[in-house]
């Protein structure tokens, strides 16, 4: 909200520079985001004494004046004014100022010039003496403007004019009003603070507040029909007033804050709504029919034509002023085109209400418009403000507008708020700040921002003032006489206690870090993608097969996404490494590899879900798509393929201590290529493999994509169940190793003939490695070789016949499981 | 114990690989020398070795052919010392060292990341443990149990994206907008005294620019115990500051509001800047303060014994000061060019 400095000095004196204002505002709580200057600063203009009048000896109208403006020498300067006289003090702008003088021939009507050092009809002139309106101080064009004795020569004239008084152009400051401060929307608001912060006294604009009833009781009525929703409605009527411009004073007030100035009615109400926080509306009283307000709700949906011109659909249940036949306004929000103050009114009848706040904000809401009425009322305006306000108002319509005030008022008040009061403790104030506050001082600062206090045995009985709907209870006193007394006051201890602490950190947080760090360690970057996907995208990937075979719900969507592009949460994060991978590749990288653990999420009922019917699991991405060796001097390039993904699984689950095996699966699929299931434990937790190539077409991976997706959350639930590794002696007996080269049929798979080596080797196979594989004519067209590499060993020392059975068991169970044959 | 003897087939494999192993680069050429005839573990050097414990009946014909693979090798290195030429430098015999270095793939951790753990190491030095939650929600913990009436102004501080629309006051599900339900589940599920930290991602239904995503990171702090008070908070806060920004770090208290905390404080730090004319400016790096009385008693904590203090901050906000990232969408890019420089 903006605030005027110059506004702010009818209500408190200070002698702050609005700077000073803008920072004790923000460390007190009510953050000013900008201080800005406007009007004329006078820049450059200074005060001069006048030493010499002497005539111009070219031209009658102008003289030739020696000016003293605290330098070493005076200046000398040509000089049009006829007052100019020897001994005046005078503002002078010198060489170098640009001023915007007044010029009826431009649209603005003024014209911006520099000084220059100049020669005027032949004698030389070093700035010039100013009239007011030379310098935007008004329209005073008669002379030159003489100051007072007490300036002095050299000054800057701004100083001057503001030791005198008169505001030297304003500043705005930008104050962002949290919620909970209702009584700072306005200037009387800040005022306030500002006279708490500063010791200095808040004065109000004495207003003649007229009692209830009276002539303008019988000159209209008004009913509530509807208390729930309208605790007081104030109406005061104004008679015989001419609708027109508003005065400079007030047009310049409601321009420095943003607004533009509308009529002089209009413009009053929103003055004394800027002032105090009061929204009032005026209505054209010969256009309400039956000289009658009504507050009722809408029954059923209805139309509605507001101020601004637009018809509105209101919801069933909206609060509306009507008169005897018809809705006239938007209660609380916008008055209505067929009432609204036009050139052609003369009896004005000021509203001044009370209305519930968060009716208000649900009608705000649903019609979609916040005014500047509906923004205080929704915060709660003070309740017993209605009445002063209307009155500020009928007066200044009086004294502007040229109106009369129909003595007495109508003020109907079906709810009328109680005292408000709670028990402060000291105690308690220094149990939540860690420090005493002496009761002086919270007595004084609560009696600063208009909070009585009465004293108790150990703390007070305060009442709070009606301009404070947000404050009720004990800690919220505690909190006015914190920020009062600035959180800079609250020393911070030397030392802390440490108490016990009941949370412990799930174990699983560890095993995500240590996963990262691992991935890291072999080479793969970590990513952030947006959790914010395409509808179509999320059910494309919502697919069983990137959870390793079980079953996905269907993806959650939001109801009132940003963009489609931003609409449903991921089911998987294939989709953001996809895109990260093909960015990328398009962006001059020429390989990548990529992981990221990250939340997926579905509909789908499971028992550990803290809102039912929405699953969140922790997925690990890893992805690799180009160049993944790049040539050196030693070696060629090389790009990824499944088995750089593969082993880094491998890596991975080993490095976890957990077992895996890779199942391979079976069929065609849209999204994957021949892949293979990953399980670790009780079953499947993810996949690894090529994206399909429909997929690598799309992202346009020359080379291919390959990734594997895992339910990190269940691996990690195994990997904390580990526990510490246990230690196993060292074996003091030697490996034994030896080579095993087998002929298979071209299309048998290796992986199960690793895991019938271990079988049939059972405990002594220490480790099985695949070293060899390739295909030759001598071995047959549909053969291939595959050698292993197996280190045996035991917990003595293996005889050869040990050995040698051992293999030939290996070698009779690849012969029954795959009819291999030893190559020879 | 010698080694037991490889019989006569794998000899046979043993000669084939010899044969048929590549040596088309200099790196062929070493790794084929190590492999066979490296003192330690060549696997030719192996069986020389094993020639003594041979059987005296056998040994005349083992050594001869072992001794037939390691000619074959030689034969094959000299033949591929002529064609590659040798990468010892000629005069001296010693590698040429100043060729490139053979090295890992680096990969990064996310700036994120960095900044998470870097605020979590930080906290796990006071003694915090760290809770996560749900990125779905429900009223009831984002807002309600927070101490956000319905139909309050202080919810229009938060855009909500909604999964299921409220049906009433009180009701909905969505992106969680804050970190702070993670507090109520917590309080829900454990006794005073309480001390975590709580990471994770929280979604605001805003315009996207430079300053804001529909997605950020939140590091919140609680901390519920008999005798807790804000000098306390401020004490922690300020050893955090020193920690992540240095010991001459300049911070200040601002009251502020947030429905869960009163009374409330932004927390800024001075931002050296040597072109702006104060030489810096505050910068607002998180918001916090004592947890409200009706936070506490929505979880049924009674807020006479116990207080408690909490904070928040933005990870990203702080990923950026650290590293001075003006664009918040580029880390969202994840382009390698930037990853590469949080190495």
């Amino acid at each position: 909200m903006k605030i005027s400095i110059q506004w702010l000095s009818d209500y408190v004196d200070t002698t702050w520079s609005p700077e000073t204002i803008a920072d004790r505002l923000t460390m007190s709580g009510l953050e000013v985001e900008s201080v800005e200057s406007i009007g004329p600063t006078f820049d450059g203009i200074v005060v001069g004494r006048v030493l010499d009048v002497a005539r111009h000896p070219q031209a009658d109208r102008l003289t030739v004046c020696s000016v003293d403006l605290g330098s070493e020498s005076p200046v000398q300067i040509v000089c049009g004014a006829p007052n100019v006289a020897a001994g005046q003090l005078v503002p002078v702008a010198v060489v170098g100022t640009t001023l915007r003088l007044p010029d009826r021939t431009s649209p603005d009507g003024t014209r911006e010039i520099t000084l220059s050092r100049a020669k005027i009809r032949g004698e030389e002139s070093n700035g010039m003496i100013c009239a007011e309106d030379e310098i935007g101080l008004s329209d005073d064009h008669s002379g030159i403007m003489v100051l007072a004795t007490d300036a002095v020569p050299g000054e800057p004239f701004a100083e001057w004019l503001a030791r005198n008084g008169r505001a030297s152009g304003d500043a705005v400051l930008d104050v962002s009003i949290t919620p909970n401060r209702p009584d700072a929307v306005s200037h009387i608001g800040i005022a306030r603070d500002i006279a708490a912060l500063s010791g200095s006294t808040l004065r109000l604009p004495p207003v003649s507040v007229p009692t209830a009833g009276g002539e303008a009781a019988s000159a209209f009525s008004v009913d509530v029909e509807a208390p729930d929703g309208c605790g007081r409605y104030v109406g005061l009527l104004v008679r015989g007033v001419t609708v027109g411009e508003s005065p400079d004073w007030l047009k310049a007030r409601l321009e420095a804050i943003g607004l533009r100035p509308r009529s002089n009615i209009v413009d009053i109400t929103n003055y004394v709504m800027f002032e105090c926080g009061q929204p009032l509306h005026a209505f054209d009283f010969d256009r309400l029919a039956g000289r009658r307000i009504v507050v009722r709700r809408t029954r059923g949906d209805s139309r509605f034509t507001t101020l601004d011109g637009k018809e509105r659909t209101l919801p069933d249940g909206t609060l509306m002023i009507a008169d005897g036949e018809r809705d006239v306004a938007v209660a609380g929000i916008m008055g209505g085109a067929n009432t609204e103050v036009s050139e052609a009114t003369v009896n004005v009848l000021i509203e001044s209400a009370w209305f519930e706040p968060s009716g208000i904000r649900r009608t705000a809401k649903a019609l979609g418009l916040q005014t500047d009425a509906s923004y205080r009322f929704e915060r709660g305006v003070d309740p017993e403000l209605q009445a002063w306000a209307a009155a500020r108002a009928a007066q200044l319509m009086v004294e502007e507008a040229g109106g009369t005030l129909v003595p007495g008022s109508v003020d109907v008040r079906p709810v009328r708020p109680e005292t408000r009061t709670t028990v402060l403790r000291a105690a308690r104030i220094e149990s939540v700040l860690g420090a005493p506050v002496p009761a002086g001082d919270v007595e004084r600062l609560l009696a600063a921002i208009g909070f009585g206090t009465s004293e108790i045995a150990g703390g007070w009985t305060v009442t709070i003032p009606s301009f404070r709907p947000d404050v009720s209870r004990e800690i919220d006193c505690i909190e006015e006489v914190a920020r009062l007394r600035g959180f800079d006051a609250i020393p911070e201890p030397a030392a802390s206690r440490v108490p016990h602490e009941n949370y412990r950190t799930p174990a699983e947080r560890e095993i995500y870090r240590r996963v990262a760090d691992l991935l890291v360690g072999y080479g793969y970057r970590e990513v952030y993608t947006n959790s914010l996907m395409r509808r179509e995208t999320a059910a494309e990937f919502a697919d069983p097969v990137l959870r390793a075979g079980r079953p996905v719900g269907a993806p959650v969507e939001t109801v009132n996404p940003i963009s489609q592009e931003m609409a449903v949460l991921r089911p998987s994060l294939l989709p953001g490494a996809l895109q990260v991978l093909s960015h990328n590749l398009s962006h001059g990288q020429r390989g990548m590899r990529v992981f990221e653990i990250g939340t997926v999420i579905d509909r789908f009922d499971a028992p550990d879900t803290p809102i039912a019917g929405f699953r969140e699991r922790t997925h690990l991405l890893i992805g690799a798509s180009g160049v993944i060796e790049p040539a050196g001097w030693d070696r060629s390039e090389r790009t990824a393929d499944a088995f750089d993904v593969k082993g880094v699984v491998e890596a991975l689950f080993a490095d976890l201590d957990l077992p895996v095996r890779f199942v391979p699966s079976e069929g065609a699929h849209p999204l994957v290529g021949a892949h293979l299931r990953i399980e670790s434990g009780d079953g499947p937790v993810g996949l690894v493999g090529p994206v399909s190539r429909a997929l690598a077409v799309r992202h346009d991976f020359r080379t291919g994509a390959f990734f594997a997706e895992i339910d990190l959350q269940a691996v990690a639930a195994a990997a904390a169940e580990r526990g510490n590794a246990r230690y196993r002696e060292i074996s003091r007996f030697p490996v034994v190793e030896r080579d095993l080269a087998l002929v298979v049929s071209a299309g048998q798979p290796v992986g199960p003939l690793v895991d019938a080596i271990r079988r049939a080797g059972g405990e002594l196979v220490r480790s099985v490695a695949v070293f060899d594989v390739f295909r030759d004519e001598r071995l047959g067209a549909d053969r291939k070789s595959v050698a292993f590499s197996l280190r045996l060993g035991a917990d003595r020392t293996l005889r050869d016949e040990e050995i040698d059975r051992v293999v030939s068991r290996i070698v009779t169970a690849l012969e029954r499981q795959a009819g291999a044959r030893l190559r020879s | 114990m010698p080694d037991p003897i490889a019989p006569k087939d794998q000899l046979d494999l043993l000669a084939q690989e010899i044969q048929s192993d590549p040596l088309e680069t200099a790196a062929d050429l070493d790794a084929y020398r190590i492999r066979y005839l490296s003192r330690k573990q060549g696997r030719i050097t192996e069986l020389l070795k094993q020639i003594p414990a041979v059987d005296p009946s056998d040994r005349k014909a083992f050594g001869a052919a072992v001794n037939g693979l390691k000619s074959l090798a030689e034969e094959r290195i000299a033949e591929a010392e002529a064609r590659i030429g040798p990468v010892d430098d000629a005069a001296s015999g010693a590698p040429d060292l100043t060729l490139p270095g053979r090295r890992p793939v680096r990969g990064s951790l996310h700036p994120i990341t960095q900044a998470r753990r870097e605020i979590e190491r930080v906290f796990a030095g006071f003694g915090f443990t760290i809770a996560e939650g749900p990125e779905i929600e429900d009223d009831w913990h984002n807002f309600t149990a927070l101490n956000f009436p319905p139909d309050h102004p202080a919810r229009d501080m938060q855009d909500t994206f909604f999964v299921e629309p409220p049906s009433g006051p009180g009701t909905g599900i969505f992106l969680r907008t804050h970190t702070s339900p993670v507090q109520i589940r917590v309080m829900e599920g454990t006794p005073p005294p309480i001390r975590v930290i709580i990471p994770g991602r929280v979604y605001r239904n805003e315009a996207i620019s430079y300053k804001s995503f529909c997605l950020f990171h939140q590091m919140e702090g609680l901390v519920v115990a008999e005798g807790v008070s804000m000098a306390e908070l401020k004490q922690v806060l300020h050893a955090f500051a020193v920690e992540m920004f240095g010991t001459d770090v300049r911070m200040r208290f601002r009251p502020s509001f947030f429905p869960f905390t009163e009374p409330s404080a932004e927390v800024d730090i001075w931002w050296k800047d040597e072109r702006l004319p104060d030489g810096g400016r505050w910068l607002e790096i998180l918001g916090c303060g004592m947890v409200d009385p009706a936070v506490l008693e929505a979880v049924g904590i009674d807020s006479e014994r116990y207080t408690g203090y909490a904070f928040g901050m933005g990870i990203e906000r702080i990923a950026m000061l650290r590293h001075g990232i003006t664009d918040i969408r580029v880390l969202y890019e994840n382009d390698a060019r930037f990853l590469e420089q949080f190495a």
